[in-house]
């Protein structure tokens, strides 16, 4: 059992307990100013914490505490502030506010947020989390190769004919890769490449290609791309596979928050649901819009 | 840090077993490499200082922290955000799944900072209230996660709306002094948790959002550091008395920054075609304040970008600014400004548009000392729906009320007495390409300060672009041409080297098609100087082009043709090239005066996004809209002053 001051920081540090006693302390103003509205209707009282918080406001902006006129500045806005919300409140002017309704509705977001970030996995749970992700978490494959490229021919069979040569040329050794085919943009080869970085130079289409090219197998091809084509030669592949957490705990970290986060508020809203009857009235001329989705 | 022993062991052997066989070989000395081949060594990867492809990223985007995005329905966070910008399937606000294309390498999140305040008011509890059986259950079950945290919650929401709560519990709590969780530790923190040096960087940002009476100055402010200092501080507002609309005291604080937490932070500007003649000012700000030394210093300090295309206009040119350049009329957004609340006039636009600015610059350089218009390009989405998407066949809309559907291209997008943006005139665009070497906050960031950076209104073309007095055809051909760039003059951003005795400088630009993309229809460079008598001029030059098109009589290059077929959302890449590249030689340089090039690849016709809408959703496309357009990219420029 923890003692009670270990106790009373971690609560303070509950972003939640922090905003449900704002609420609190709120609702207590309200009781205590709105049953008597004959001691005090229109009295604003700018107490020291408030102060206080406004010059750490503006420090927070300025890495500097204000000076003395600029802080009365921000105090006269708040004094103005406070009475515009009131007078607002008097008028109503809250509800059926949009940007009020979704900004509380964020509100309750934020609040459940915090709830499922709290608390830091254990070992066993991040291990145990990657166990049953493993994939996601794997590293991708990674290919080394070099490609001789050669443009379209307005005949395709033409242009063929003339990779298959080269193809030989290659492949005898009677020609140079740097010296063969045509200039291009493209890189003339990837080491330790993923698919996704490959793709990102030669598209989809190349790399679903290129993974059926056996290492070491010698100049093959050509692949054929909206590029033109490309004759290939693959010198290494990393089949990657699974890594051990500590080279991926971060993101596991991560992903496991997020599940947690993500189970956390669907539960909460699931619970305050319970505590409605929600009943809907279609207009009949909707209804067979709705029912044919 | 417990580290496995074999974790380490194993690049050892790889290590091992790959350096014997190419130890045994002789490699070439740089003596023996071809005149052709200009690495220095074998190995065109190997002792390479530049990178090799530009990384692709959106500088400006927005989730449901963003006030107005909550407004319009956006339901997706940080979290999603960053998600999505890596490549993962997501739903969106509506209820549709999406996904990229392809992943983006880095994503600034720029949330206006105006609304970040929401949470600051969150006050401390005394200790006090952990003596009371409440508190202490709480805070029990809060800690214990999961479903005792879900319960707790709910007790504790009830105990609360009810008036429940231990009477000496409430009179122990006051309004602390401490500020809490504001949403800028969230926007830090998930940024922290996203960026992953090497695969993907979460740049921290945010948007100072000034709009003086519905005139757009807004600039998004980037960061270079990661919490430890960014965290210090939570972003500049307009809201006086803490913030304020004028650039100048946002730049105080961004030297307020830099000085107090040793960070290093920039901005970029956006949206100047909605901001009313107001900037890019040549004589006075909108605050009447002159233009001095002092305003020309600073924005060029702090500015070194501006986001010339994004989803809510294109900025490179106007036609009426630009009457000889035929792809000037180009998703141009020139009814009014940011809110309509004030219609266009003529004479604003040249306050305006991304092009004139570089040559007001120029101007303002020899009146002033210092060009504060001396920006490099890129462009971003601006979306306000947590989706990064630029794609015409993947455009995910402004905001979450314009999220796919099939009546979105009708609504319109702002409507007052003053005119109308239209719905179907909203651009699925842009994209910032940025030749940084590594994937890494530093490196982005430090290419973005020197402007080796490009625009794109969505589709990922690479392009190179360098100056320099003696690039010649040989350079381009030599098949690695970036060596022969960065040796031989600049790329992208920077100012030509002396001239020495020069006639004449040399430009060597080059652009590769998106892999998935359209084939490119032509290379221009852009050029704009400043005469003897103090007046600025541009002019357009096509440079390389594809088919073997013959310039006409009157020098003009013919269209590419145009293979779109709109019923059925499709196009072919049967006209175009894959790639273009050429050396170009200013023949009408005048060593005397002050000028900027830059070049601009312009993509064959695509459909534009409301094409692809009315195919999936079968509907009509309103009369007038546009349907096809010419994607494009912008680089920054390279500018020459006379020595």
């Amino acid at each position: 059992m923890r003692s009670l001051p270990q106790l009373a920081g971690r609560l303070l540090r509950e972003p939640l307990v922090q905003f449900l006693l704002l609420g609190a302390g709120l609702f207590f103003l309200y009781q205590v100013v709105s049953p008597a509205p004959e001691t005090a209707p229109n009295r604003i009282v700018v107490d020291r914490a408030q102060v206080a918080r406004l010059a750490q406001q503006f420090e927070r902006t300025w890495l500097r505490p204000p000076t003395r006129a600029e802080l009365s500045g921000l105090i006269d806005d708040r004094v103005t502030e406070e009475i515009l919300y009131r007078e607002a409140l008097a008028l109503g002017l809250e509800k059926n506010d949009l940007v009020i309704r979704r900004r509380l509705r964020q509100k309750m977001d934020f609040l459940n947020e915090d709830l499922g970030a709290q608390r830091r996995p254990t070992e066993a749970e991040l291990q145990a989390y990657l166990d049953a992700h493993a994939e996601k978490f794997a590293a991708p494959a990674r290919t080394s190769f070099n490609q001789v490229y050669l443009k379209h021919d307005r005949n395709p069979a033409v242009g063929r004919k003339r990779a298959d040569e080269v193809r030989v040329q290659l492949s005898t050794g009677s020609i140079q890769p740097s010296e063969a085919g045509d200039a291009t943009l493209l890189p003339r080869g990837l080491e330790n490449a993923s698919a996704r970085e490959i793709s990102r130079s030669f598209g989809e289409v190349f790399i679903a290609a290129l993974e059926q090219v056996p290492v070491g197998s010698g100049w093959s091809g050509p692949i054929e791309t909206e590029y033109g084509l490309h004759l290939v030669n693959v010198s290494a592949r990393d089949p990657g596979g699974p890594l051990p957490l500590a080279e991926v705990r971060a993101a596991v970290e991560r992903e496991w928050s997020a599940a947690q986060r993500a189970e956390s508020k669907a539960k909460f809203y699931a619970e305050l649901r319970k505590r409605y009857s929600v009943s809907i009235e279609i207009p009949d001329e909707k209804k067979a819009a709705v029912l044919k989705q | 840090m417990h580290v496995s022993p074999l974790v380490f062991l194993a690049p050892a052997v790889t290590a091992l077993a790959v350096a014997l066989p190419v130890a045994a070989q002789i490699s070439p000395s740089k003596e023996s490499l071809s005149k052709l081949y200009s690495g220095a060594v074998y190995s065109p990867h190997a002792q390479r200082r530049f990178p090799s492809r530009p990384l692709w990223g959106d500088t400006h985007l927005h989730t449901g922290l963003s006030v107005d995005a909550g407004l319009f329905g956006a339901r997706l966070g940080l979290e999603e955000a960053y998600r999505f910008a890596r490549g993962e399937e997501v739903v969106s606000s509506t209820g549709q799944p999406v996904k990229l294309s392809r992943p983006l390498d880095w994503l600034v999140i720029a949330d206006h900072s105006d609304a970040m305040g929401l949470v600051n008011d969150l006050a401390a509890a005394s200790p006090e209230v952990t003596k009371y059986e409440q508190g202490a259950r709480w805070s029990k079950g809060l800690r214990a996660g999961g479903q005792a945290a879900v319960e707790t919650a709910l007790d504790l929401i009830t105990t609360f709306s009810q008036g429940k709560v231990n009477k000496d519990l409430l009179a122990a709590y006051s309004p602390g002094s401490k500020i809490y969780a504001t949403v800028w530790e969230k926007v830090v923190k998930a940024a922290e948790s996203y960026n992953d040096p090497g695969t993907f960087t979460a740049l921290i940002g945010f948007e100072w959002t000034s709009l003086v009476k519905g005139n757009n100055l807004h600039r998004n402010v980037i960061f270079r550091d990661g919490a430890e200092k960014a965290g210090q501080v939570v972003p500049y507002t307009t809201q006086a008395p803490i913030g304020s609309t004028d650039p100048l005291d946002l730049y105080k604080w961004l030297e307020n920054y830099e000085k107090k937490t040793g960070g290093t932070v920039l901005a970029l500007a956006h949206n100047g075609n909605l901001s009313n003649g107001l900037m890019f000012p040549v004589d006075a700000q909108y605050t009447g304040r002159k233009l001095d030394k002092r305003y020309v210093r600073e924005r060029a300090r702090w500015e070194p970008m501006y986001e010339a295309t994004q989803i809510k206009g294109d900025g490179e040119a106007h036609p009426l600014l630009s009457p000889d350049d035929a792809f000037a009329d180009y998703e141009n957004w020139d009814v009014g400004n940011l809110d309509l609340s004030e219609a266009k006039k003529p004479e604003m636009l040249k306050y305006e548009y991304a092009r004139e600015a570089l040559k007001s610059g120029l101007l303002l350089e020899a009146r002033l000392g210092t060009n504060p218009y001396k920006f490099g390009m890129v462009g971003s989405t601006d979306s306000h729906t947590g989706l990064a998407t630029a794609e015409e066949d993947n455009f995910f809309g402004k905001h979450s009320g314009s999220e796919p559907s099939r009546d979105r291209m009708k609504h319109p997008f702002t409507k007052t007495k003053h005119g109308e943006f239209k719905g179907w005139q909203t651009v699925a665009s842009g994209l910032a390409a940025v030749w940084a070497n590594e994937n890494t906050r530093q490196s982005i960031f430090d290419a973005m300060a020197r402007k080796e950076v490009y625009a794109t209104t969505g589709p990922r073309m690479m392009v190179r672009f360098f100056g320099g007095w003696n690039y010649t055809k040989d350079d381009l051909n030599s098949r690695q041409p970036a060596f022969r760039g960065y040796e031989k003059g600049v790329p992208m951003g920077g100012d030509l080297p002396a001239r020495g005795k020069a006639n004449a400088p040399t430009f060597m630009v080059y652009a590769l098609r998106d892999p998935i993309g359209a084939n490119l229809d032509r290379i221009q460079i852009v050029k704009g100087w400043l005469d003897a008598k103090g007046k600025t001029h541009e002019k357009v030059y096509d440079v390389a082009w594809s088919d073997d098109r013959k310039p006409r009589a009157d020098g003009k290059l013919p269209p590419v043709g145009d293979t779109v077929d709109v019923k059925n959302a499709n196009w072919t890449n049967t006209i175009g090239a894959s790639e273009l590249g050429v050396v170009w030689t200013d023949s009408d340089f005048d060593p005397k005066v002050r000028a900027f090039y830059y070049a601009r690849v312009i993509e064959i016709p695509t459909p534009r996004w409301i094409v692809y809408d009315a195919f999936r959703f079968g509907v009509e496309i309103p009369k007038g809209a546009k349907t096809t357009g010419q994607e494009r990219a912008y680089t920054s420029p390279i500018w020459y002053t006379p020595g």
